[in-house]
């Protein structure tokens, strides 16, 4: 038990403890002077419309959670069919975004996204040259271009969990429905879906957690640009604290994204209770 | 489950999925086409290869993906033995408390990190890096392993007290060789944290040799300057390794991604 509490305890409960602590400061971090400049920040903070733009655009990003877990439940549920073939070659390829650094995918997205990348050529090869586009350095293209990568990097996971939990329904259940009469569009929608809720619950927990914690992607694909339009809290925080040496300023963002995320643990934590889980 | 039986309903079925499937594969099939032109396949992975710097990039990459396993794997099972099977006052506070860390943004943490680790002189040292990261998968890893030990029949737990076991020798003696295939799911999430973390890296490991392969393609990108071509030879190199440990260890990093539904 001890080393497990340590290292949390260094690790989670000493950094919150000591960025509050210098969410109440006017520091860049390298000098020693600080001043401290008690709820400054904080106000600041709420009339920041950055701020505010970065929450707006988490709100719209989190608009590609229910599509990932549609897209989830559909190949789990194909990928169940048993009449389907090389069932573990379309199993890799949707889970192979989900194990390949960011960091990795991030200079392959810039380049097939950018105006002389591989998506406008296909959509001239489509004839649909007319479309093409600089895709992420248009703001309005930006956020959705984002948000489709989230989709192809984390569709893997949500088909993983609802595979495994297909894996434990009673089949005789879709049997008896079938005697019945019911078709395959009628098992998917009046069966499937509403045996699937558990999976559900936990993968929208997962998703919205992942959400908050957000950064690598935009960081490393967008930066947050162009002109903040694919700016989130987490690399609004990063760029504040660490490229602009706003150390005050970038902990009271922590602190505020810190308090969404205890909110939304406490809200999964009670749902796992009432599911029985914990 | 569902019912597809005719022949032509069959073969539209695997088209729909190959349909469905191909999108995934486009940015790898991008990075393929990217990394064999310009100067041809041969050159630019030559060039990769022959950086000086590449062994150290995968060196780095195993020394913390093990440094993290290590601790990870140290305090979860210590950590889950005792909140599954030990009387132990206060023991649900202690599992929230390790629980609420879930949530965590790897982000949040820079800031006090870079202050204490500059402090105590850790800064370009492994120790940086994957202390953290076994400090932020440790709730996930703690989460499945309880679960997974709480499933563990008592009486057994209770033979070895009997037969004057303590706690510590039925930790070593029992608990570990029952735990094997949730031992695999921890490495493999644990390494999987470690070898994908960008952030810690790029801001507590500042020498060139001593990055993890996350920065190759940053090192490669001010390296070449434009040549697309050989970053995408170098992106190559190194999400290869991944994928195919992941091919073959397949099993594992499912159930690791599944959490509990492996009982």
């Amino acid at each position: 038990m001890v080393p497990a509490i340590v290292l949390i305890g260094f690790v989670v409960y000493y950094a919150i403890a000591y960025t509050i602590y210098t969410s109440t400061l006017d520091w860049n971090g390298l000098t020693p002077e600080a001043t401290s400049v008690g709820l400054q920040n904080y106000i600041k903070l709420f009339n920041d419309p950055v701020f505010w733009e970065s929450l707006r655009h988490m709100v719209i990003y989190g608009l590609a959670i229910p599509v990932n877990m549609f897209l989830g439940l559909l190949f789990a549920v194909l990928l169940h069919t048993h009449t389907v073939r090389f069932k573990v070659v379309y199993k890799v390829i949707i889970f192979i975004p989900v194990i390949l650094a960011p960091a990795v995918m991030a200079p392959v997205f810039r380049e097939m996204l950018s105006p002389d990348g591989e998506v406008n050529m296909l959509l001239d090869t489509l004839g649909l040259g007319r479309f093409a586009h600089a895709w992420l350095a248009d703001p309005s293209t930006a956020l959705p271009a984002l948000m489709v990568i989230f989709v192809w990097n984390w569709t893997g996971i949500n088909f993983l969990i609802y595979y495994a939990g297909l894996t434990v329904l009673d089949p005789s259940v879709f049997e008896a429905a079938r005697v019945d009469g019911a078709g395959n569009a009628r098992i998917f929608v009046s069966l499937i879906i509403p045996m699937t809720k558990g999976s559900s619950y936990t993968l929208l927990a997962l998703s919205l957690i992942g959400l908050l914690k957000t950064f690598d992607v935009p960081y490393l694909v967008t930066g947050g640009g162009p002109a903040h339009t694919t700016e989130f809290l987490g690399t609004y925080l990063y760029s504040q604290s660490i490229t602009n040496f706003k150390i005050g300023y970038g902990s009271a963002l922590t602190i505020v994204m810190i308090v969404l995320s205890l909110v939304l643990t406490v809200w999964q934590l009670r749902r796992y209770r009432t599911a029985g889980v914990v | 489950m569902l019912e597809i039986r005719s022949r032509p309903a069959r073969l539209l079925l695997q088209l729909l999925l190959t349909l469905m499937a191909l999108p995934f594969l486009f940015p790898l099939w991008v990075m393929v086409r990217v990394a064999i032109s310009g100067q041809g396949a041969r050159t630019n992975f030559a060039a990769v290869l022959s950086q000086p710097l590449i062994g150290a990039f995968f060196r780095n990459s195993l020394i913390l993906a093990a440094g993290s396993i290590a601790i990870a794997y140290a305090c979860t099972m210590l950590a889950s033995f005792a909140l599954a099977k030990l009387r132990l006052p206060g023991r649900e506070v202690y599992f929230y408390v390790i629980l609420a860390g879930l949530t965590f943004p790897t982000v949040a943490l820079t800031v006090p990190l870079f202050v204490s680790f500059e402090k105590v002189g850790l800064f370009n040292t492994y120790l940086a890096v994957f202390i953290p990261i076994a400090g932020l998968v440790l709730p996930f890893n703690v989460l499945i392993a309880r679960g997974f030990i709480r499933e563990l029949p008592n009486e057994l737990f209770e033979a070895a007290r009997v037969d004057g076991c303590g706690s510590a020798k039925t930790f070593w003696y029992l608990l570990l060789p029952l735990t094997g295939p949730l031992s695999a799911v921890i490495v493999v999430n644990t390494f999987l944290a470690a070898l994908n973390e960008y952030l810690l890296p790029l801001l507590f490991l500042q020498q060139a040799d001593k990055q993890p392969l996350t920065l190759l393609p940053s090192f490669f990108a001010s390296e070449y300057g434009s040549d697309q071509t050989k970053i995408a030879a170098s992106l190559i190199v190194i999400a290869l390794p991944t994928i195919l440990v992941y091919i073959g260890a397949q099993r594992f990093f499912e159930r690791g991604f599944t959490g509990g539904s492996f009982k």
